[in-house]
């Protein structure tokens, strides 16, 4: 297996006396699309910071090829950052904005700058606009003249600190494929940070979930989605419905848990493994959208009154009182069953949809 | 009905215009008009147009006490850049309750009188003064050195007397740059330095023409420093006009070099639309 391109060892931060991020470590892959994901203030824009260079880190350390940097300044490391707001220079033209890095390294002449600008401004479909001043470009060129001015540089690593958060709907949707087609097509590491669920799951190879300063899981998009490791990430990927179950059973197949009167078996071979015994009451969480409702009794169910019908757009949000709990039930057409509020009907679920995961001492201040 | 609109409309702004013609336009009339005026033998002010006084205005012995005055000032705006723009940079960058109480320590002098203030100069730099004595005292001179009276001290006392202007207009602009800017710089591979003069600099030549501005004007008017610490042996535009104004007895030639004074003032006011105008495009530096 080929060595991480970057490593960190067990990264402490603190402001004052507030700790902002406890051991975190992971490696990056040369070539990869890594997305640090979470809430607002959970410290991923801390660790980009961390890794470029503008603040310090108190204890641990951060490896590039095999090198300690953490005691390099901005300026020595092949790092590059794409700032949330852009950053760009306002008193320089677009060309002068590109142009900044290899010239304050003096690493190329003036006519091979020429070309250089000339290809990245190509590379991020800007051709023409050299001659423009920031103020004079609107969000989503300003951002594409962000990224050439990076990656004219050619960094080990590019940081992207929520570059789409201030574009709107649409244009933050074109720019995705657009930012993951330019990662691929320059075979540049990018190191991505969001709040964004759709976004991170949208364009990384790879996605690490950080809560309060805490590295949370770290996987696939179709891991973190599918397998969360936790209560935090079961809750903060995608929408689902998390209750509290009592265990009764476990074996090599299922696990048997009660959801108020009814016994539903939860078949996946994660939750068999997991660290929780006969018993004990445990989390159960199911993607929304991965539930059907029927009008007819079916096995291995939940049986409830239907409460609320809500038609949002393509979708279809139902929510089921099951024995006093809510379930809420996301479908984009009915299945074969015309149901009114007040009816009783069955909510069953596709088996990859569900996850057994167990109690947190804090579990109480998640939504279930 | 469309006039009485308008009208309502820019009603609120008449007693402002009133207030400013008043303050301002009345005496700047009464100046210009006073300019092209003669005097009797008396000096007492006569209806009757003549240049004569732009004549002498014009004259070459007093072309010079322009050109001093020009240089006074743009010597103690330049100064005053040199000396307060470091001081401007650093309190911009302190945290925020060290940079209250340097604010309030820069601002401080203000509460003192400016003649009071410009006697301390006397009592420090004056033949029997603190630093002679001192000097003195220590065997380092024989003789007092004569530091009073000389062009360099009216601007040793302009200087002092203007730099908080000049701090206070390039700290404002300071504390408005945009951090990410500098952090993108580094991250860009600059150093510090390089930072400093390719981004910080040119991004603070608004505050840096502001407070140019604000030094400049005003050391062409303070003819007490100049009378107190340059013991009338270079005379300024504001020794002229005071003295004609007063102990010459010529109102209307004092009224002429007011007028030039403020042609001076107007030139620096255009420089300094420019340098905002271009800044704005982008185009300096």
């Amino acid at each position: 297996m080929q060595a991480p391109l970057l490593q960190l060892r067990t990264i402490n931060k603190y402001y004052g006396r507030s700790h902002i991020l406890k051991d975190i470590s992971f490696d990056i892959m040369d070539g990869e699309f890594l997305t640090l994901l979470g809430p607002s203030g959970c410290g991923k824009t801390t660790i980009l910071r961390c890794i470029a260079g503008l603040e310090d880190i108190n204890s641990g350390d951060i490896l590039l090829k095999g090198r300690s940097i953490k005691d390099l300044a901005p300026n020595k490391r092949n790092v590059n950052t794409v700032f949330q707001n852009y950053a760009l220079f306002p008193h320089l033209n677009v060309y002068d904005n590109v142009a900044y890095g290899p010239r304050v390294k003096k690493s190329m002449s003036e006519k091979e700058l020429r070309k250089r600008v000339a290809d990245v401004m190509e590379l991020v479909q800007m051709s023409g606009y050299e001659e423009r001043m920031p103020h004079q470009l609107s969000g989503g060129q300003r951002q594409r003249i962000a990224i050439a001015r990076a990656l004219i540089n050619e960094p080990d690593i590019l940081l992207l600190d929520e570059p789409l958060g201030a574009l709107d709907l649409k244009l933050r949707k074109y720019m995705q494929t657009e930012l993951a087609q330019l990662q691929k097509q320059t075979k540049t590491t990018f190191v991505y940070v969001t709040h964004d669920q759709e976004e991170a799951l949208n364009m990384s190879d790879r996605i690490v979930v950080i809560s309060e300063g805490e590295l949370q899981q770290m996987g696939s998009p179709r891991e973190i989605y599918n397998t969360p490791a936790n209560l935090f990430v079961a809750d903060f990927i995608g929408d689902r419905n998390i209750k509290k179950v009592q265990l009764l059973e476990k074996n090599q197949e299922y696990c048997k848990v009660m959801l108020g009167r009814s016994i539903i078996d939860i078949k996946c071979s994660e939750c068999v493994e997991g660290p929780y015994s006969t018993g004990e009451t445990t989390i159960l969480a199911i993607h929304m959208d991965k539930m059907r409702i029927s009008c007819d009794e079916i096995p291995n169910s939940l049986s409830g009154e239907v409460r609320l019908i809500h038609y949002a757009g393509s979708q279809i949000r139902t929510e089921v009182d099951v024995d006093g709990e809510i379930i809420t039930v996301v479908e984009y057409q009915r299945n074969n069953c015309d149901y009114e509020i007040g009816d009783k009907v069955s909510v069953s679920w596709e088996e990859s949809g569900a996850v057994l995961l167990p109690m947190e001492e804090d579990a109480g201040e998640s939504n279930a | 009905m469309l006039k009485t609109k308008k009208i309502k409309q820019n009603a609120p702004v008449v007693p402002v215009l009133i207030w400013i013609g008043f303050l301002v336009g009345v005496p700047l009339i009464y100046v210009l008009a006073l300019s092209f005026l003669s005097r009797d033998h008396l000096g007492n002010v006569v209806l009757e147009f003549t240049l004569d006084n732009y004549k002498r205005v014009v004259d070459p012995v007093y072309l010079k006490v322009f050109y001093s005055s020009f240089l006074l000032a743009a010597l103690t705006g330049l100064i005053t850049l040199l000396i307060g723009y470091p001081v401007a940079y650093f309190t911009a960058n302190l945290e925020s309750k060290k940079r209250s109480l340097a604010i309030i320590l820069i601002i401080l002098p203000f509460w003192i009188s400016s003649l009071l203030r410009t006697y301390g100069w006397i009592i420090l730099l004056g033949n029997t003064g603190l630093i002679n004595n001192m000097l003195l005292k220590l065997n380092i001179i024989q003789q007092p050195l004569n530091m009073m009276y000389h062009f360099g001290t009216v601007l040793v006392g302009t200087t002092y007397m203007l730099i908080p202007f000049m701090i206070i207009a390039v700290f404002n602009s300071v504390g408005k740059l945009d951090r990410s800017l500098l952090e993108a710089s580094y991250d860009l591979g600059a150093s510090k330095w390089k930072t400093f003069f390719n981004i910080t600099l040119p991004l603070t030549v608004p505050g840096i023409a502001g407070g140019f501005t604000l030094v400049f004007i005003p050391s062409l008017g303070m003819y007490f420093i100049s009378d107190l610490l340059g013991g009338g042996m270079t005379i300024f535009l504001g020794n002229v006009i005071n003295t004609q104004a007063t102990r010459g007895r010529n109102k209307p030639l004092a009224a002429a070099f007011s007028v030039g004074m403020i042609v001076l003032v107007l030139i620096v006011l255009f420089i300094y639309s420019r340098v905002i105008r271009d800044k704005k495009e982008g185009l300096f530096l």
